[in-house]
C-alpha cells in the first residue's frame, strides 16, 4: 500500500515535469532560447570612423576626435541611480532626468552620453569609481571638431547633434553634399562576456566597421581665416549686408580662398541664424555692373569690331528706346579711347562700344564666359542666375547687359570669367574639390574634372589686361587703391544697382565690386571682392579696391609670386586733345 | 597453433640421411642440426601502458587547462592592451587637439598683434642666380593693421537716448552764481555732440 502511494507520488512528480516540459518545448521555445542566447550576450555598434576635410596643405578643416560614448549597464546602476545621474549631468553637461531613466532601465546596456572627448569621459569614469559606483562603461564614438571654427565654415558646413540610432547627423555644407564619402560603414560585434570579459570560446562575431575617406579641398586655411578678416573688416567698415571674397589660382581655377560674411562659428552653429550657413558666394545672385564691361569689350576685341585705342565720343547723356543712359560722374561730351573708357567706367562709352554686336552675339559669348549656367563645383545651393533671352533679349536690355546690368550672376561664375581674361582666354572651370570625390547626388566633382575652354583668343585677353591695368593708374583710373606695390595689377571696379527684395526693382542700394588679378602679364591669382548694400556711399574702386590690394598682396607674398618687373601699359585714354589736363 | 612435425623435430628422419653423409662427428651433426626455436611466450607489462594511457590522459587535461587558462589570459591581456591602446589614443587626440588650437590662424594673429606686430607690407624678392633684387621692400607700418575681432554688435538706439535738455531761465537772484548751470547745461550739449559723433562714426 505504501508502495502504491509512493508511485502515484512519484507519476504526480513526473506529470508535472512532463507538461513543464511540453510548455518549454512545444509552446513557443523561440523565446526561451532567445532568452538564454540574450543572458550574457552582447551587441555592439562599432562606430566607423568619419573621414577629415582637409585644406591643401592636408590640415585638417573639420577632423575626427577619439570621442567615446558612455554606456551603463543598469543592472549595477539602478541602485545609485540618482547621486550618479548627478555625478554625470553635471560633469558632462547632459540632462539629469534623462540619464536618471538610463540608469534605471530594463536592460543590460544603456547609452548615457554619445561623442563625449575621451579625455572627459576617462576622467568621469575614474571619478565615478572613485565614489563606488559600478556599471559603466565607455566605448569608441568618434566625435567632430572644427579646429579654426569660423574659417569656411560656410563650406564646409557641420554635424548637428547625433541621433542614438542613426550617428551623424550632417546639417550643411560639405559634411552635408559628401555625407555617403565622409561617413563610411559602421560594423557590429556580438560576443558573449562574462564578468566584462570576452568568454573566448563564445560566440563572436565581428562585422568591422569601414572609415570614412578624407576629402580634400583646393582651400588654403591661411589664405582663407586672412580673407575672411579682411572681408568681415571691409563689409563692417563700408556698412554692408553681406560680402564675400573670392580667390582664384589662374592657371588651374582652384579656389584657395572662399570667404563669406556673415558667417557662423562651425563649432557653435546654433548661435547664428540658419541663413549665415549658405555659401552666399554660390547660392546669391546679383546684378555683376561695371566689372562685366571687361567681358563686354573683350568680347568685342575678340571678334574684331573694336581695339583699345577704338576712339568714341561719349555724350553726357545716351538717349535710348526705353530711358536714356547715365555715366556714375557727370561730364560734358568727351573723347575717350576705349580703354578710357574702361578705366573711367563710362556706361555710355560701353554701350556705343557694344553696338558693334547684336543681343545675341553678346549673349552667345557671356555664356562661353560661363554666366548662366551652374559652375557645379560641388558646393550646395548654387543659383545659376540669369542671362535674358528669347523676347526679354531686346536691344535695350543688351545695352544694360553691356555694362552689367539686366543679368544676374553668382560671384564664382564672375571670378571665373574675369579669371578667363587672366588665363589668356581660356575659361577653365573653378573647382574647389583637390582631386575627385562624388557627392551624394552621385556628381563626379574637383580637379580631376577640371575642363578648359577657348572664349577669346590669347591676344584680345592680352589687349583687355592691358585696359584693365588702366583702371587702377593713379592718374586715368577709377580704382588706384587696388594698387598692389611693386606689381602690375589689372582689375575693374562695379558699382551695379540692386534689385531690392521687397519691389523687385532697383530700390536705391548697390552691389559694390572689384575683380582683378596679378601679375597682369603673368597672373597666378584672380581675386573677386563683392560687397552687398554699402551704407558709407563707396563704390567699387574705394570699397573693394583695398579689400582687393590686401587679399591679393598677402596672396602673391604667401606663395612667394615675384614681380615680373616690367612696365605697364601706356595706353591712351583720350583722343583729339594732346595735353591731358584731368 | 603450428604443425606437430615441425614443432616436435622427430629423430627418425635425420637417422636415415645420416649414412649418406660423409663421416661427420656426431658432435658436430648435432651442432649443425637445425631446430625449431620454441616460441618464447612474453607477457607485455601492464603498468607501462596504463601509465603511458594515464600520462596522455592526464597531459591532455592539464594541458587543455593550461591552453584555456592561457587562452583566458591572452583574453585580460586583450582587454588591457584594448584599454591601453585606448588610452593612448584619447591622449593622442588630446594633443593633436591641442596643436591645431595652438595653430589656429586665429589664435597666432592675436598673439602676434598682442606683440605689436602688423602684416607684412611688399617684400623684395632677392634672385639667388644672379644677385639681383626684384621688387621695393617697404617696412610695414601700424596702416597694414588687419582688424580680426569681428566689431562689437550695435546697440540699439534706445540705450543709448539722447539727453534731454531743458531750457531753464535763470531768477535775477542767481543769475551771477548761475554760471555752474550754464556750464552743465554746455557739458550736456557737449555729451549730445560727442554722441552724436560717435553714432556718425559707427554708421
Amino acid at each position: 500500500m505504501r508502495l502504491r502511494a509512493g508511485f502515484v507520488v512519484i507519476a504526480m512528480v513526473l506529470s508535472f515535469f512532463g507538461a513543464r516540459l511540453v510548455q518549454l518545448q512545444a509552446i513557443d521555445p523561440q523565446s526561451y532560447a532567445d532568452m538564454a542566447a540574450a543572458e550574457g550576450s552582447v551587441e555592439v555598434v562599432l562606430p566607423a570612423e568619419r573621414g577629415e576635410i582637409l585644406d591643401r596643405n592636408g590640415i585638417a578643416l573639420a577632423g575626427s576626435i577619439e570621442g567615446v560614448m558612455i554606456v551603463a549597464d543598469p543592472l549595477w546602476t539602478a541602485p545609485d541611480a540618482k547621486p550618479l545621474a548627478q555625478l554625470l549631468s553635471t560633469s558632462l553637461g547632459i540632462d539629469y532626468f534623462e540619464t536618471l531613466e538610463a540608469l534605471r532601465a530594463d536592460s543590460r546596456f544603456e547609452y548615457v552620453a554619445r561623442r563625449v572627448p575621451s579625455t572627459l569621459a576617462n576622467d568621469v569614469l575614474d571619478d565615478a569609481e572613485a565614489e563606488g559606483y559600478k556599471g559603466l562603461f565607455t566605448r569608441r564614438d568618434p566625435a567632430r571638431d572644427y579646429p579654426a571654427r569660423d574659417v569656411a565654415a560656410n563650406l564646409i558646413g557641420f554635424l548637428g547633434t547625433p541621433d542614438p540610432e542613426e550617428g551623424a547627423r550632417p546639417l550643411a555644407g560639405f559634411e552635408l553634399t559628401f555625407d555617403k564619402l565622409l561617413s563610411g560603414k559602421d560594423g557590429s560585434a556580438h560576443y558573449q562576456v562574462s564578468g566584462g570579459n570576452r568568454i573566448p570560446l563564445g560566440v563572436n562575431t565581428i562585422e568591422k566597421a569601414v572609415d570614412g575617406d578624407d576629402l580634400h579641398t583646393t582651400i588654403d586655411l591661411d589664405l582663407q581665416w586672412y580673407v575672411q578678416r579682411v572681408l568681415r573688416q571691409t563689409v563692417e567698415d563700408a556698412g554692408g549686408s553681406s560680402g564675400v571674397a573670392v580667390v582664384m589660382d589662374s592657371r588651374t581655377g582652384e579656389i584657395t580662398a572662399l570667404a563669406d560674411f556673415p558667417t557662423y562659428d562651425a563649432t557653435e552653429p546654433l548661435e547664428s541664424p540658419k541663413s549665415a550657413y549658405v555659401s552666399r558666394a554660390l547660392a546669391d545672385v546679383y546684378e555683376p555692373g561695371s566689372v562685366e564691361k571687361v567681358l563686354t569689350m573683350s568680347s568685342l576685341i575678340d571678334a574684331g569690331k573694336v581695339t583699345p585705342r577704338t576712339k568714341l565720343t561719349v555724350p553726357p547723356r545716351l538717349f535710348r528706346q526705353d530711358r536714356p543712359i547715365k555715366d556714375w560722374f557727370p561730364h560734358d561730351t568727351i573723347r575717350l579711347t576705349l580703354a578710357g573708357v574702361l578705366a573711367q567706367s563710362s556706361n555710355i562709352g560701353t554701350v556705343l562700344a557694344a553696338d558693334q554686336f547684336s543681343p545675341a552675339a553678346l549673349s552667345r559669348y557671356l555664356h562661353k564666359f560661363g554666366l548662366g549656367s551652374t559652375t557645379g563645383i560641388g558646393v550646395r545651393g548654387e543659383t545659376a542666375g540669369i542671362i535674358p533671352a528669347g523676347p526679354l533679349l531686346t536691344s535695350q536690355t543688351k545695352d544694360r547687359m553691356a555694362f552689367g546690368q539686366s543679368l544676374s550672376v553668382n560671384a564664382i561664375q564672375m571670378a571665373a570669367a574675369v579669371n578667363t581674361i587672366a588665363n589668356g582666354g581660356v575659361r577653365v572651370s573653378p573647382s574647389i574639390i583637390a582631386g575627385a570625390a562624388t557627392t551624394d547626388d552621385g556628381v563626379e566633382v574637383g580637379t580631376d574634372t577640371t575642363t578648359t575652354r577657348q572664349v577669346i583668343s590669347a591676344d584680345a585677353a592680352k589687349q583687355t589686361m592691358k585696359m584693365m591695368e588702366k583702371v587702377v593708374d593713379p592718374e586715368d583710373g577709377v580704382a588706384p587703391s587696388a594698387q598692389v606695390p611693386g606689381y602690375r595689377v589689372a582689375g575693374k571696379t562695379g558699382t551695379a544697382q540692386r534689385v531690392g527684395k521687397e519691389c523687385g526693382c532697383y530700390d536705391g542700394t548697390f552691389t559694390v565690386s572689384f575683380a582683378g588679378f596679378a601679375p597682369a602679364d603673368d597672373p597666378r591669382f584672380t581675386v573677386y571682392v563683392v560687397v552687398q548694400d554699402p551704407k558709407n556711399g563707396g563704390g567699387g574702386g574705394s570699397v573693394g579696391g583695398p579689400a582687393f590690394s590686401k587679399i591679393m598682396s598677402y596672396a602673391l607674398r604667401r606663395y612667394a609670386v615675384p614681380p615680373t618687373g616690367t612696365k605697364p601699359s601706356d595706353l591712351p585714354v583720350e583722343w583729339g586733345r594732346p595735353t591731358a589736363d584731368q | 597453433m603450428s604443425t606437430p612435425q615441425l614443432s616436435d623435430p622427430g629423430p627418425g628422419p635425420l637417422r636415415k640421411q645420416a649414412p649418406r653423409l660423409p663421416q661427420i662427428p656426431g658432435r658436430a651433426v648435432a651442432k649443425a642440426r637445425l631446430r625449431v626455436v620454441p616460441r618464447r611466450r612474453t607477457r607485455t607489462p601492464r603498468v607501462p601502458f596504463v601509465m603511458l594511457v594515464s600520462l596522455v590522459l592526464v597531459a591532455g587535461v592539464v594541458g587543455l587547462l593550461l591552453f584555456n587558462t592561457s587562452m583566458q589570459q591572452a583574453s585580460f591581456a586583450a582587454s588591457g592592451l584594448e584599454e591601453q591602446a585606448r588610452t593612448l589614443t584619447a591622449r593622442q587626440q588630446t594633443l593633436q587637439m591641442e596643436l591645431d588650437d595652438l595653430r589656429d590662424p586665429q589664435r597666432v594673429a592675436e598673439q602676434a598683434q598682442a606683440l605689436g606686430m602688423v602684416p607684412a607690407a611688399s617684400p623684395a624678392f632677392l634672385q639667388l642666380s644672379d644677385g639681383k633684387v626684384i621688387g621695393v621692400a617697404t617696412p610695414a607700418t601700424i596702416d597694414n593693421g588687419l582688424r580680426i575681432r569681428p566689431l562689437p554688435p550695435r546697440k540699439p538706439a534706445s540705450l543709448t537716448p539722447d539727453p534731454i535738455i531743458r531750457e531753464e531761465v535763470a531768477d535775477t537772484g542767481a543769475g551771477r552764481r548761475g554760471t555752474g548751470a550754464g556750464d552743465r547745461e554746455d557739458g550736456k550739449k557737449r555729451d549730445r555732440q560727442d554722441r552724436q559723433d560717435r553714432q556718425a562714426r559707427r554708421n
